[in-house]
Formats: C-alpha cells, sequence, structure tokens
C-alpha cells in the first residue's frame, strides 16, 4: 500500500478549516488587546454627563440652539457607564428635537465652517445612529437594553418643546425617528458620504 | 490642460500597474498573472504574460534602471523576474511568511525591495552574493495586523508602511553591506534595522490605505479608511512631530495618494476620480477634482458615441414603449474611471514636479492624466 494516504470520502472531511488559527498563533490580534493601539479617551460619569445635559438646557432656554447643539457635540461620551452614554443621548436628542426643520442646513453649515466642525458633525452623525438603534429597538419591543423608549420622551423637568402626550411610545418613538431621519439628510447634505464612513470606522463608539 | 489617455485593457479588476522607465512597457497584475503590454502607437497592447504565481497576484512594481520586475501575491511568494533576451526568468524570494504577499516595492536604489503582508510582518529583501539568492530580513515590530501598503524615503534606508491596525509608521530598513549609511534626517540618526522611527494614528483610526514621503523625505502622507489624509512632519530624532495634519473630507475614502512636489498632494480611491490637496506646514486643503468635466460628455470615455448619445423623441418614445418609463441611463460614472482607483503613479517628472501621472482600478482602465 502507497504511504500516500487515500482518500475516501468519510476521512476527507473539512473540519481542519473550522480550526481558528490565529487564536494558536501567539501574536496574533486575537491575543492581543486591541484597544492598546490607540490612546486613551478620558471617562465621563454619570454625574458629568447630567451636568452637560444641565448646561445645554441652560443654553435651550435662552435661545441659544447651536451653541447647545456645539456643546453637546463638543463632549461626546466616548468611555464612560452606559448610563452616562444614554443620559448625553438623551441630552443630544432633546436639543435636536428643539431645532426648527428650516434652521438645520444653515446650522450644520456653520457649524462644518467653524474650526473643528467635521468632528462635531461625525459625532452628530454617532448620535444619530444610536438614535435611531434605540428607537427601533424600542419598537419591537425585543430588546433588553435599559429603557431606549425613554431616549425620546422628555423628561418632566425639561423645557422641550415637543408635546408630551400620554399616547403610546409608537408614537413619539416614530416622530423622533422622523427627526433624527431628517437630521441624518441634512448631516449627509453638509458633510458629505466621507462623515458615514467616517463613522463606522471610528474606534471611539458613542 | 490635455484630455488624459484612456486605456480600457479588460473588464476585470487590476491589483496595480507599473509602467518601465521608457514609458513603452506596462505591467498589469491580472488574477494570478502579470500582463505586460507595449506601447504600439496610441495603445497598449498585450505582449508577454508572466506566469508563476498560482494564486492572485497583488503588486506589481517594475526597477526603473535594472528593468527587473518584482511581483507579490497571495500564494505568499514574491518573485523577481530578470529580462534575458529570451524573456522574463522568475527567481523565487525567500519571503518566510504564513500569509498573503499584499504590496511590493523596490527601493530607489533597487538592490532591495519590501513586501508587506497579511503575516504582519514586511520582508525587506536584499539579494545575497555567494548564495546567488534572495533572501528577506523581517521588519516585526510593533506591527499588529496587515500591511497594506509601504513607501519607500528617498534615502532607500527608511520605509513607510500602512496597516490595517490603522497606524502609519516609518521603519529603518538598513541592510549591513547593501545600503550606504544614511545622511541624518529629522526621522533618525543612527538607524539600525527594525528601528520605528514614528507611529502615527489618526483621530478615528481607520485602517490605512496607502503612504507616501514627500519627495524630500521630510515629510510623511497617510490615507485612511475615514476618508482623510494626514501629513506629518517630523522635527528630530525621538522628538514629536512638528506639526500631524489631518484633513477629514466629505469623499468616499481613497485608496492611493503620491505627492507632487512638496506643497501638493493627490490622491483616488473609491469617489473613482483624482482629488488634488495643496498646502504645507500650516495646514493643507482639498482644493478641486482632477477630472475636467467637459461639455458633450467627458474625453475619451469608451471611444464616444456612448456619451454623447442623443436624446431623440424617437428615442424618448422607443424607451416608454419597452420599459414605460422614460429612462436616463444611468449606468455610468460622470468619471473616466468606472470604478474605485486602486493606484496612482507618477508617470512623467519633470524640474522636481509630477507632470503626468497614472491610474488603474477595478474597472481594468489604465488612465494617463496631466497633473
Amino acid at each position: 500500500m502507497s504511504i500516500i494516504q487515500q482518500h475516501t470520502q468519510a476521512t476527507l472531511s473539512d473540519a481542519w478549516r473550522t480550526i481558528n488559527i490565529d487564536a494558536l498563533t501567539e501574536d496574533s490580534s486575537v491575543n492581543f488587546d486591541v484597544s492598546t493601539l490607540h490612546p486613551p479617551l478620558p471617562e465621563v460619569s454619570e454625574a458629568d454627563a447630567r451636568a452637560i445635559n444641565g448646561q445645554v438646557r441652560q443654553l435651550l432656554r435662552g435661545g441659544d440652539a447651536e451653541g447647545a447643539l456645539r456643546g453637546c457635540l463638543e463632549m461626546p461620551v466616548y468611555n464612560g457607564s452606559e448610563a452616562a452614554k444614554e443620559t448625553h443621548l438623551h441630552t443630544v436628542i432633546e436639543v435636536l428635537q428643539s431645532i426648527k426643520a428650516s434652521e438645520m442646513t444653515p446650522m450644520l453649515q456653520r457649524i462644518y465652517a467653524q474650526q473643528g466642525g467635521s468632528e462635531c458633525l461625525d459625532v452628530l452623525m454617532k448620535y444619530l445612529y444610536k438614535g435611531m438603534g434605540a428607537t427601533s429597538s424600542s419598537a419591537d419591543g425585543s430588546s433588553g437594553r435599559a429603557t431606549p423608549a425613554r431616549a425620546m420622551t422628555p423628561q418632566a423637568t425639561g423645557f422641550s418643546q415637543v408635546g408630551q402626550r400620554p399616547m403610546a411610545a409608537n408614537e413619539s418613538t416614530g416622530s423622533a425617528m422622523s427627526v433624527l431621519l431628517s437630521w441624518h439628510e441634512k448631516v449627509v447634505e453638509v458633510a458629505g458620504l466621507g462623515c458615514i464612513g467616517r463613522v463606522m470606522t471610528d474606534f471611539r463608539r458613542v | 490642460m490635455a484630455a488624459p489617455e484612456v486605456h480600457h485593457l479588460f473588464h476585470h479588476p487590476i491589483a496595480d500597474h507599473s509602467f518601465s522607465a521608457d514609458r513603452q512597457t506596462l505591467a498589469i497584475a491580472r488574477d494570478t498573472q502579470v500582463e505586460l503590454y507595449g506601447r504600439v502607437g496610441n495603445a497598449f497592447k498585450l505582449k508577454d504574460e508572466l506566469k508563476g504565481h498560482d494564486k492572485l497576484v497583488t503588486s506589481v512594481d517594475i526597477a526603473p534602471n535594472t528593468g527587473r520586475i518584482v511581483t507579490c501575491s497571495q500564494d505568499r511568494n514574491a518573485l523577481v523576474w530578470e529580462p534575458s533576451p529570451t524573456g522574463y526568468k522568475p527567481t523565487l524570494v525567500l519571503l518566510r511568511i504564513s500569509r498573503a504577499a499584499t504590496f511590493v516595492r523596490w527601493s530607489p536604489s533597487e538592490a532591495k525591495f519590501a513586501v508587506g503582508s497579511g503575516d504582519r510582518v514586511i520582508a525587506i529583501c536584499y539579494f545575497e552574493e555567494e548564495n546567488d539568492w534572495w533572501v528577506s530580513k523581517h521588519l516585526k515590530k510593533p506591527i499588529r495586523s496587515t500591511i497594506t501598503s509601504v513607501a519607500w524615503h528617498p534615502n532607500s534606508v527608511l520605509l513607510a508602511a500602512g496597516s490595517t491596525d490603522a497606524h502609519a509608521r516609518v521603519f529603518s530598513a538598513f541592510i549591513k553591506g547593501t545600503d550606504q549609511r544614511p545622511e541624518p534626517s529629522p526621522w533618525g540618526e543612527r538607524l539600525p534595522f527594525n528601528t520605528v522611527c514614528g507611529e502615527f494614528l489618526n483621530n478615528s483610526a481607520g485602517w490605512v490605505h496607502a503612504v507616501a514621503f514627500s519627495p524630500s523625505g521630510d515629510a510623511l502622507a497617510f490615507a485612511a479608511h475615514d476618508s482623510s489624509i494626514t501629513v506629518v512632519y517630523p522635527s528630530a530624532p525621538e522628538q514629536p512631530p512638528k506639526a500631524v495634519i489631518s484633513i477629514n473630507t466629505q469623499l468616499l475614502p481613497f485608496m492611493s495618494l503620491f505627492w507632487n512636489g512638496e506643497t501638493e498632494i493627490i490622491a483616488a480611491g473609491y469617489d473613482c476620480e483624482a482629488f488634488r490637496f495643496q498646502g504645507g506646514e500650516q495646514g493643507w486643503q482639498l482644493a478641486g477634482t482632477l477630472e475636467k468635466a467637459k461639455a458633450g460628455g467627458r474625453p475619451g470615455l469608451g471611444g464616444g458615441g456612448e456619451d454623447g448619445r442623443e436624446e431623440s423623441a424617437l428615442n424618448m418614445f422607443k424607451q416608454m414603449d419597452l420599459k414605460g418609463k422614460v429612462s436616463k441611463d444611468d449606468t455610468q460614472l460622470k468619471t473616466v474611471h468606472q470604478n474605485t482607483v486602486t493606484m496612482l503613479r507618477p508617470f512623467e517628472e519633470s524640474g522636481g514636479k509630477v507632470t503626468k501621472f497614472s491610474s488603474s482600478g477595478v474597472d481594468g482602465r489604465v488612465v494617463i492624466w496631466h497633473t
């Protein structure tokens, strides 16, 4: 018999293909903490996020919607607890909901033209996607995440212009989604497709 | 500005292209082979096929002076093709890598070349006279992922590499016996092999697709998947750089770039057209596209006719009859390239400026542009 192994249907399996060879290589990427490749990001606590929320509301009350928007986009919560991130998402969405549709594009153009404006719009895009994720998961109700619906309804203390009705969450998520979608359209108009690409590539998640 | 010269070679992606020094021969990496095209009048005709790889050829480079062609492939090998009267003779290079080779470039001295790989190493290959054999040394640390592209410094010692771990790095690839001791530069003074002279990351840390040194070698540019271009000006060895300038664009990511003098960078990628960036240490900005939209269609696209199709009333009713609606022919892009541009190379230079450059892409076209 030949020393060359005769393959039959039984011996010729493709089980070897399922071996994760990366796990066996000592210095491969799966055995390496990729987060060490990036500089560490400052940590933001929930209290800080609430403080930002307070300041932003004050600006909103004072009628400075643009300042409020810029303010919350300049201090995104990248490194923080889920609650802190959630709080900041509320802050951003609150600001977005309080800005009139006709003011969106000029405001975005002004922000984009400023120093660091491109980054601000990238951050805004991240929050838009996060907001859409939160609203859609609350709509089907299957998500186990912490009270996403709450993200959409203005808090009782707020001076938000969105009417508060005891109606079902569905309606409010629907309207919140339409706000996010119209913002999305406007942001792409101003910051281009590059903005979407950056949100997808960025390692800093909101 | 003259119209670009368009060569539609085939309907297949071009991984890389390279012109010989006399610009009469064009090497194209197509699938598992390299095709050599010769210039016949205004066109390029297939002359020769270099068959030696058994997986996709990822990169090809012709050394301008010696005429040697180096190719690398996903079969983990690199071949050096030596020109001879009877055709090109391949020599296998010992790369010692266990993943695909992704990118290869001759050093300006043409005594060695660098091969980037998916094995988290860059193989620096040089010819060993006593063994009559191309051997390699590995640049390993601190690469954490696949190398997407490499670029040589004009001194043939420093090498820039872009990686999918989001870093652009500058290494010393000094080989004793092959290289002259380099002049001190802002990148470093003493440069033993595998010295890391710089490690750069941009804000959002996307994959780095392309790297390039400026003509003087004192600045480095890289393009990343976050649609940005970053230019780094080193100050002195072991010091933080003088300036790191990142330009985020509204466009899709760039796949390739090169410097045109010290104050201009030309880049192209997923937008299927080339863009010009201008600036210096104080700042850079996008200056616009190199595509010239002319009235009555683009120059050279598909040999005319296609574009200038008349929208006659007859045609309109025919369309309505056939499809039930008036359909605009929107299957063609408004750019010369009809798909992603994957490689840009300087084609003709004079007085330190690139006067013409060539591009190749997924659409099987090679285009020669005027800057």
